[in-house]
């Protein structure tokens, strides 16, 4: 890992996103488990419980799919990556960073478009607007193209994770596939 | 014409390693691009797909399973398929294949079911003299059969893109033969293989240890129990009932178990959200690609093109398998359920194939694309588990790969396999 200073902040960043976005799992647990208390413990179920748990979800699975940019979780397939010279890789890793990047600018811009849109449009049980869900759209947009900008200055590692799982840190490098 | 262009643009993005979710996306936004239609409308599929109800349950399945990895209850499975298969040759890849179908069961993910057995058993096996490649190829094929072992978060996905509602308890009821049968298939292969190589038989580790394992992995086989029984009972949802297998499984692992403690639960969480965003990123773009499709009446087409060649259900059934079978070597399996199946399922209920038979068909076809390379992202998991090159682990792969597809076929031309079960309740 580089020990330049954009990428200890975004190092950071990353971690900060996947902490908020695993509270934001733990609430949206307790807020179904909390609906279904209440729907046969209590004798009624809270009407906000459906739409805030999928608005919490859609927020975590940007955010975290933010942070994946960042860490390098996203599945993606290094076959051809590996049949090149160091050089090639690294060209091919700034062209699919690029476009990484130009898909984040796209999901802040149109995004922002959708929240700008659906901003009036009140969810009724939570009398927030549905822009407010979709928020995380344009919001991780701009991040994805930080992050991608940070790996197309700084080649992270000469290591690619194929898989990041059940604690099994699994690290492939380069030349393993 | 257009087609063309979406479908050479996604090739082109992943053979680049442009990560899956922004490769679909990025050749959605191509072709809207060149459709001239307001580019919005790819992210309001995309925001559509993901803001789905049901398929809230996947993030519970996921982070479930992770607790239960974390509790340590894959070493118990692996105890108890141990006590009851390991004594003939090739034991320990009949207990593999024993202990990821109990895992399917706790776990709704193929790729954590080879990573948690390869970790808890590869070194076991190689310890006893058995081969790396031997090894793999039963982790990775075995971790197929979680597929079908209800819950499945895959089933899900299948439901919500079916768009007809298809019964997610009707589903992970017709998954639980179709997964015996596989399971055992693949026993056989084991056993035979390991014969011919001439592994070693096990011994039984005595009535007292395996008390000792049933015990502990009950309340953690109990999770299956409350997930299924919630939906069955139409007590709960799906999603509901996932949801309180979380906190079931918090509740055992801090207080029966001991074994978690809050910073791993917490790591848990973080694991969890990990793999669920990466799948539901590429459940929001594919959306977004096979609205594209749509656009480009891509799937009448085929639809039309299958029909025409034949309305007999046997060939019309062999030629979508064909087409699963290969879009699944070069593809993931949570994007091909979103883009495939409102394309297929009409096709296949038109020649009278029950929508729940086809989900479970659709799953282990698509399993076994997780196990083929170029693109088997199961096949990758187990392989660097094993710590051998993928190459190595699938030239000696076949005879695991033909019981598979030799219960593709069992699975998709026999529907009582699957439907007979859920014709119970």
């Amino acid at each position: 890992m580089s020990d330049n200073r954009l990428a200890r902040i975004t190092h950071k960043a990353a971690d900060a996103l996947l902490i908020v976005s695993a509270i934001g799992l733990l609430m949206m647990t307790f807020i179904v488990g909390w609906q279904v208390f209440g729907r046969y413990v209590l004798g009624s179920s809270p009407s906000w419980a459906e739409q805030s748990a999928l608005t919490l979800m859609i927020w975590f699975i940007f955010l975290g799919g933010a942070a994946g940019v960042r860490d390098g979780f996203h599945i993606r397939i290094i076959a051809i990556e590996n049949m090149l010279s160091k050089p090639g890789r690294r060209k091919l890793r700034i062209a699919s960073n690029l476009i990484v990047g130009l898909c984040g600018l796209a999901m802040l811009w149109w995004g922002g478009e959708l929240v700008i849109r659906t901003w009036s449009h009140v969810i009724p049980s939570l009398g927030i607007p549905r822009g407010m869900a979709y928020l995380a759209i344009p919001i991780a947009g701009a991040l994805i193209a930080l992050f991608s900008l940070e790996h197309i200055l700084d080649d992270p590692a000469e290591k690619t994770s194929v898989a990041d799982i059940q604690g099994a840190e699994i690290q492939i490098k380069g030349g393993d596939l | 014409m257009e087609i063309l262009i979406l479908l050479v643009v996604l090739v082109i993005l992943l053979a680049m390693g442009v990560p899956v979710a922004f490769a679909l996306l990025g050749s959605a936004m191509a072709t809207f691009f060149v459709l001239d239609i307001p580019m919005i409308v790819a992210f309001q599929r995309m925001a559509a797909g993901v803001s789905v109800f049901s398929l809230m349950a996947i993030p519970f399945f996921i982070f479930a399973g992770d607790l239960m990895y974390r509790s340590g209850i894959a070493e118990r499975l692996v105890q108890i398929a141990e006590a009851t298969f390991g004594r003939p040759r090739g034991g320990l890849g009949l207990v593999n294949v024993g202990a990821s179908s109990l895992f399917g069961a706790v776990s709704g993910s193929a790729i954590a079911s080879a990573s948690a057995m390869g970790s808890t058993l590869m070194p076991l096996m190689k310890e006893r003299g058995y081969d790396g490649d031997y090894a793999v190829n039963v982790t990775v094929t075995a971790a197929i059969v979680g597929l079908l072992i209800p819950p499945s978060h895959n089933m899900i996905i299948y439901s919500a893109a079916s768009g007809i509602g298809v019964s997610i308890g009707d589903l992970f009821l017709a998954g639980i033969i179709p997964g015996i049968l596989t399971a055992g298939l693949l026993m056989f292969v084991a056993w035979r293989v390991a014969i011919k190589r001439g592994y070693a038989g096990g011994r039984f580790p005595g009535w007292r240890s395996l008390a000792k394992a049933v015990v502990f992995a009950i309340p953690g086989l109990l999770t299956a129990v409350i997930i299924m029984g919630g939906i069955l009972s139409g007590i709960f949802t799906a999603t509901e009932s996932s949801s309180i297998a979380v906190i079931y499984t918090m509740l055992i692992g801090l207080f029966a178990y001991r074994t978690l403690g809050l910073k791993s639960l917490f790591n848990a969480a973080k694991e969890s959200v990990k793999i669920t965003a990466m799948v539901m990123l590429i459940i929001g773009s594919a959306t977004a690609f096979g609205y594209a499709l749509a656009i480009l009446e891509a799937p009448t087409q085929l639809a039309s093109l299958i029909t025409s060649v034949t309305s007999n259900p046997i060939a019309v059934l062999l030629i979508v398998n064909v087409i699963l079978l290969l879009l699944g070597t070069f593809m993931d399996m949570s994007p091909l359920i979103v883009i495939m199946t409102p394309i297929l399922l009409p096709v296949v209920m038109a020649v009278g194939v029950d929508p729940v038979h086809f989900g479970i068909i659709m799953m282990i076809n698509l399993g076994i694309g997780l196990v083929t390379p170029p693109v088997g992202a199961v096949l990758f998991v187990g392989a660097a588990v094993g710590k051998i090159p993928v190459e190595d682990a699938v030239k000696s792969i076949w005879p695991f790969y033909s019981a598979l597809i030799l219960a593709l076929l069992l699975i998709t031309f026999i529907p009582q396999i699957s439907l007979a079960l859920p014709s119970f309740f």
